[in-house]
């Protein structure tokens, strides 16, 4: 238990309690529980899927999703697979961003429409928008959710992740940037969303792992890790994708350069939002593809 | 699968927009906010050599920066930012540049907003300035200054530097840097790392201290940390000014500071401790100033750095 008026400070850190594990990272392993349930999430990469002009192959990014969805769901058939998440009855939204300098890729956004149509979903059913969904007709009347951003860091929550995609579902967004945007996850719990998300995909084709002031986007601190990273859980996506940003900023610098801020929001999602599982002992990621400098 | 531009969005817009008209027109008249923005357009170029001003200009106050930025407006917001206009210009053949120009009320902020990030090369543009990676970073006078290319190239950075030149020429007035840079002791002072803010997410983006504001940061407050290196010291020493609106203020905040971070000192005459990493933490209040130097080698050092602040103090 953490006393009461303890504040979280730097001296914790250096004493390494378990507030000091938070504040630096996440895969504190709790001791004393049972057989814990584990969240499941695929690392999926292929080295071809951006061709040397920077274009992103569409076939090749067709063929990672649909992998991705077959392991996920340990089916062999990607239309199965799709099935067993979406009905053709269903009115889909797909939750994309379109931050202009690292926006979800169009070749994504393609290949997830496409695999929706196959299954039966109609066209008119199916919507993709960022910043419009609140009134988006599709979205507004939607019975099933796609989450789909790429995985960045983030000035004012750590990184821009899974949990934080869904904040366009609320008029006043800068209401959650409070305490490194520690609430993000309630968001997750208002009517037009709550239960709705059948998938989170965080595309690590490209990743932005450092960042230069508030706002900017920083070429030299931009991987091309040619990756997808899906899942149920946006919670165990975004602590996985938290744990490659720490790992690649490592790798890049020599050492561990801090984000911004902490990413503190998906700790919160998991202990008190109870959205998905943040502790990486208790996240089961399975690889598939090219893994060379995966780090992960 | 449109993305749809909805006409409720619109109109939540336009009020949302009478309303802050509403709000500014408090403190700032009409006229002046016009000035402000026709103040802005003239120090923007409309041409830089064979490059062209492109499109409208986009002009965001502090209640619509979110639309541009997302919820990195939050660090400006921390500042008395007022206004950004950006404007793009065009070349052809050649990665388009992008100029974003904040006025951030007053020259102490816009220092403020430049001093957040400083990693990168002085390039002698304004009254301080910093580029990399593309990016060109100054502040003169009430104002900062970003460009930057769509792409970096050996000719990009030419140009971006060119562009700096322009537009700090055309910003008439110099401002001040934040009155308590003065009373920083000079020895060992790293004068690139100096920061300047008001709230606490900024202090612990720079030195975490805490999740929980410990020092009663806020908009009221001025704050200033300093790095500094001492011969035969590996790390880094860090000293953390505050100036509180009162007394009283800085006594309440110096006493939650204590009992949060060094209970041990909070009785005893001398507030300084070795923390867990085996440097010296040493706090002081003195007046509407709080003072806490971090990570010092030795306990003589870090008391040195307060006593030669406060002296500077006491000479203003």
């Amino acid at each position: 238990m953490r006393p009461k008026n303890h504040f979280i400070t730097r001296r914790d850190l250096f004493r390494k309690t378990a507030y000091g594990v938070l504040t630096i990272g996440f895969g504190l392993k709790r001791s004393g529980e049972a057989k814990e349930e584990k969240s499941r999430v695929v690392l999926i990469r292929d080295e071809n899927v951006i061709n040397k002009h920077g274009k992103i192959n569409e076939s090749i990014i067709q063929q990672m999703l649909d992998q991705g969805v077959c392991n996920l769901l340990e089916e062999k058939d990607s239309l199965h697979a799709w099935k067993r998440l979406i009905k053709p009855s269903d009115i889909v939204g797909i939750k994309s961003n379109i931050w202009a300098y690292l926006p979800t890729p169009e070749e994504l956004e393609k290949a997830i429409i496409k695999k929706l149509m196959e299954i039966g979903v109609f066209k008119k059913n199916i919507a993709v928008d960022d910043r419009g969904v609140l009134d988006n007709p599709v979205f507004k009347s939607s019975t099933a959710l796609i989450n789909v951003r790429p995985l960045r860091t983030h000035h004012w929550s750590g990184i821009g992740g899974c949990i934080k995609n869904y904040i366009m579902f609320v008029r006043t967004p800068w209401l959650y940037h409070g305490d490194s945007c520690a609430n993000l996850a309630s968001i997750w719990n208002k009517s037009i969303i709550k239960g709705k998300t059948r998938l989170n995909i965080l595309s690590l084709i490209y990743t932005q792992f450092y960042n230069r002031g508030p706002h900017h986007f920083d070429r030299r601190f931009v991987s091309e890790y040619k990756g997808l990273l899906i899942g149920k859980d946006p919670v165990a996506l975004d602590a996985v994708g938290a744990r490659l940003l720490q790992l690649q900023r490592i790798a890049y610098f020599g050492e561990d350069r801090p984000l911004d801020t902490t990413p503190k929001h998906i700790y919160v999602a998991d202990e008190k939002y109870k959205l998905g599982i943040s502790d990486l002992n208790r996240i089961e990621i399975i690889k598939i593809g090219w893994m060379e400098g995966s780090l992960i | 699968m449109e993305k749809i531009i909805n006409k409720n969005r619109i109109f939540i817009i336009i009020i949302s927009l009478l309303i802050l008209i509403a709000f500014e027109g408090k403190t700032t008249t009409p006229s002046s906010k016009v000035d402000r923005r026709i103040e802005m357009e003239n120090i923007l170029p409309k041409k830089v050599g064979d490059y062209k001003a492109e499109g409208k200009d986009e002009i965001y106050n502090r209640n619509t920066s979110f639309q541009y930025m997302d919820g990195a407006a939050e660090l400006y917001r921390s500042y008395a930012f007022k206004l950004l206009m950006v404007r793009n210009y065009k070349k052809h053949g050649y990665p388009s540049l992008t100029v974003e120009l904040f006025d951030m009320g007053l020259p102490e902020d816009a220092y403020g907003i430049f001093s957040y990030q400083t990693e990168d090369e002085e390039v002698g543009i304004g009254q301080g300035s910093d580029y990399g990676g593309g990016l060109l970073r100054f502040w003169k006078g009430k104002y900062f200054v970003n460009v930057f290319s769509e792409k970096e190239t050996p000719e990009s950075r030419k140009d971006i530097l060119i562009f700096g030149e322009a537009i700090s020429k055309n910003i008439n007035e110099n401002g001040l840097k934040p009155k308590l840079i003065k009373f920083l002791p000079e020895d060992g002072l790293s004068e690139r790392s100096i920061r300047y803010f008001h709230l606490y997410p900024i202090l612990n983006h720079h030195y975490f201290i805490s999740h929980e504001n410990i020092l009663n940061l806020g908009k009221n407050t001025n704050a200033i940390l300093a790095d500094y290196s001492f011969p035969n010291a590996k790390n880094k020493t860090f000293l953390l000014f505050i100036q509180y609106p009162d007394e009283i203020q800085s006594k309440k905040a110096f006493n939650r500071f204590l009992k949060a971070y060094m209970p041990e000192a909070y009785s005893s005459p001398h507030k300084k401790v070795k923390t867990e990493n085996g440097k010296w933490t040493f706090a002081k209040n003195h007046k509407k100033y709080v003072l806490v130097v971090f990570d010092a080698p030795t306990q003589e050092k870090a008391e040195e750095l307060i006593v030669e602040a406060i002296k500077k103090l006491s000479r203003k």
